[in-house]
């Protein structure tokens, strides 16, 4: 509740301003693990072909991101309802999760972006990347359950339009990387061909040019994309909880600190997964590079713009494969995919698993701030776990192009058993 | 099973552009990079160790600008792309040069 008291507007710290609190703060933990988990979509090749110093990839691709945030002026506030029913079409709040200051919706909020959250965590410690949009998708669907029931989720839409978890997330999912690899891989083909003859010095130099661009562009269509679900979800929080009236746009600050808390992610640059995308799958030459990077800006760009976006990280995991593919002699490493697949594979169900453990938390202590401020300590301590074991073999700028084969010295082998 | 038709179609048109736009450019940028090793000669075309390098060709730096020149326009446009739909805007190619509309 707000009063006004002669002009000054007070607010009294009831419980569902609490939680919001913990809500806004959460979702822009999540906004900056989606930035570094995912700085290697557009920076991995880059890094890995020398095109850009390592600090300086992670600079340009945050700065991008940064100004890629504040161009999306366009509100993205139904972003919940592609997977869950807890907004209506309009992006207002379901009226009956409102009651008690909107504690009930911002604790399924609160919940979904703590299971995604712990998802892109797990995936950075093992260096995979995984799609930070399903994660939020997967918690979402997960609190869902926990919180409302089977039927609180959109499972396939109502049919006219493509809709719903099957159709925004699970068919994406499989055919994204599909279609980027297909053209990464014809385009590696051919550019090949094309510079058949040409000295490798003299080819290497330009390519290096063509991909420090069109990473750029995949930086920018990063921040415009992903940093909008994040000012969507704070917004809806607002709205639930009475602080915020406009289905039309958002507060500034929101936009503000969604953009910062991304491009700051991105800027620390999840290293591991850049080694992974950038060594790991792949040994990336130049122009694979720059086949790589266009296949992905124009999949990324066409796919919004036909209103279908797809998974940037799959999208861009697809055409450093399909690279792979398509550079005669080249050195794919399928177990390396595997690996991806079976993460991307169990991403939604995990993170929805760790949602709905989170709403059962939250309920089973009353649903009031007190079930907030257990999910919030639970993910602070994931978190520190986490952060605690990936200090055992770090990955920094120093070490992210080592060879990828090549045994760790034997004075940093992590203790067994530890 | 509309709704899959639907996908199918989107996918398929995704792929159609991609290939042209994603595929397409950095071909006619390796084409570029090939016209100018043809104009600079020398060293920058492999030949056998036993023949001469092959001599510059002022054409080839003009056709290798040209493709350059050619993909820096379309990268100009994913840009206006991006920052246009910030705005509620979108390229409509309806009049074949690329022109800015308000969203429908």
């Amino acid at each position: 509740m707000w009063r006004i008291v002669r002009g000054v507007t007070v607010a009294p710290v009831d419980a569902p301003t609490v939680i919001l609190v913990l809500v806004v703060v959460v979702a822009l933990s999540f906004d900056f693990t989606n930035g570094f988990h995912d700085t290697a979509n557009a920076m991995a090749t880059s890094i890995a072909t020398h095109a850009l110093p390592p600090k300086v990839a992670v600079a340009l691709s945050g700065v991008l991101n940064l100004v890629g945030a504040f161009l999306s002026v366009e509100v993205a506030l139904t972003v919940t309802n592609a997977v869950v029913k807890i907004q209506t079409t309009s992006g207002a709040p379901r009226e009956d999760l409102l009651s008690g200051g909107g504690a009930d919706l911002l604790t399924i909020v609160l919940a979904g972006l703590a299971g995604a959250i712990a998802w892109n965590l797990v995936t950075w410690l093992l260096g995979l990347p995984s799609s930070s949009s399903h994660a939020l998708f997967g918690g979402l669907i997960g609190s869902t359950i926990a919180g409302l029931g089977w039927h609180g989720v959109n499972w396939v839409g109502d049919g006219s339009k493509i809709d719903g978890v099957l159709g925004k997330v699970v068919v994406p999912a499989i055919a994204s990387p599909v279609v980027a690899g297909i053209v990464a891989a014809v385009g590696t083909w051919l550019v090949y061909r094309v510079v058949l003859g040409v000295a490798a010095r003299y080819t290497d130099n330009h390519f290096r040019w063509g991909q420090i661009g069109s990473a750029s562009l995949v930086s920018l269509a990063h921040g415009t994309n992903d940093a909008q679900k994040t000012m969507g979800v704070i917004t809806l929080a607002l709205i639930a909880s009475g602080h915020w009236s406009s289905t039309t746009g958002i507060p500034f600050w929101v936009k503000l600190v969604c953009a910062l808390a991304i491009s700051l992610g991105t800027y620390l640059g999840g290293w591991r997964i850049i080694r992974t995308l950038g060594k790991g799958l792949v040994e990336i030459a130049p122009p694979q590079g720059l086949a790589a990077e266009t296949s992905s800006a124009a999949v990324i760009l066409v796919s919004s713009h036909l209103g279908f976006a797809l998974s940037t990280t799959h999208v861009t995991t697809g055409s450093v494969l399909g690279t792979g593919i398509g550079k005669p002699g080249a050195t794919v490493r399928w177990r390396v995919a595997g690996r991806m697949v079976l993460a991307w594979l169990i991403t939604i169900p995990a993170a929805a698993v760790v949602g709905a453990v989170m709403e059962y938390i939250a309920d089973g202590l009353g649903g009031g701030v007190l079930g907030a401020a257990v999910v919030t300590a639970l993910l602070i301590a994931l978190a520190g776990v986490i952060y605690a074991r990936s200090r055992k073999n770090p990955v920094h700028a120093g070490n992210v192009n080592d060879e990828w084969d090549a045994p760790a010295p034997a004075d940093e082998r992590t203790p067994a058993g530890v | 099973m509309h709704v899959f038709g639907l996908e199918i179609k989107a996918l398929g048109q995704i792929l159609l552009v991609g290939l042209v736009l994603g595929a397409g450019l950095p071909v006619l940028f390796s084409v570029g990079i090939r016209a100018m090793a043809w104009g600079a000669g020398g060293d920058a075309e492999t030949h056998p160790s036993g023949r001469a390098a092959a001599a510059p060709h002022p054409a080839g730096r003009v056709i290798g600008v040209l493709c350059f020149a050619v993909v820096l326009a379309a990268v100009a446009l994913g840009i206006t792309y991006v920052v246009a739909s910030g705005f509620g805007k979108v390229l409509d190619f309806g009049h074949v040069f690329p022109t800015l509309v308000d969203k429908s």
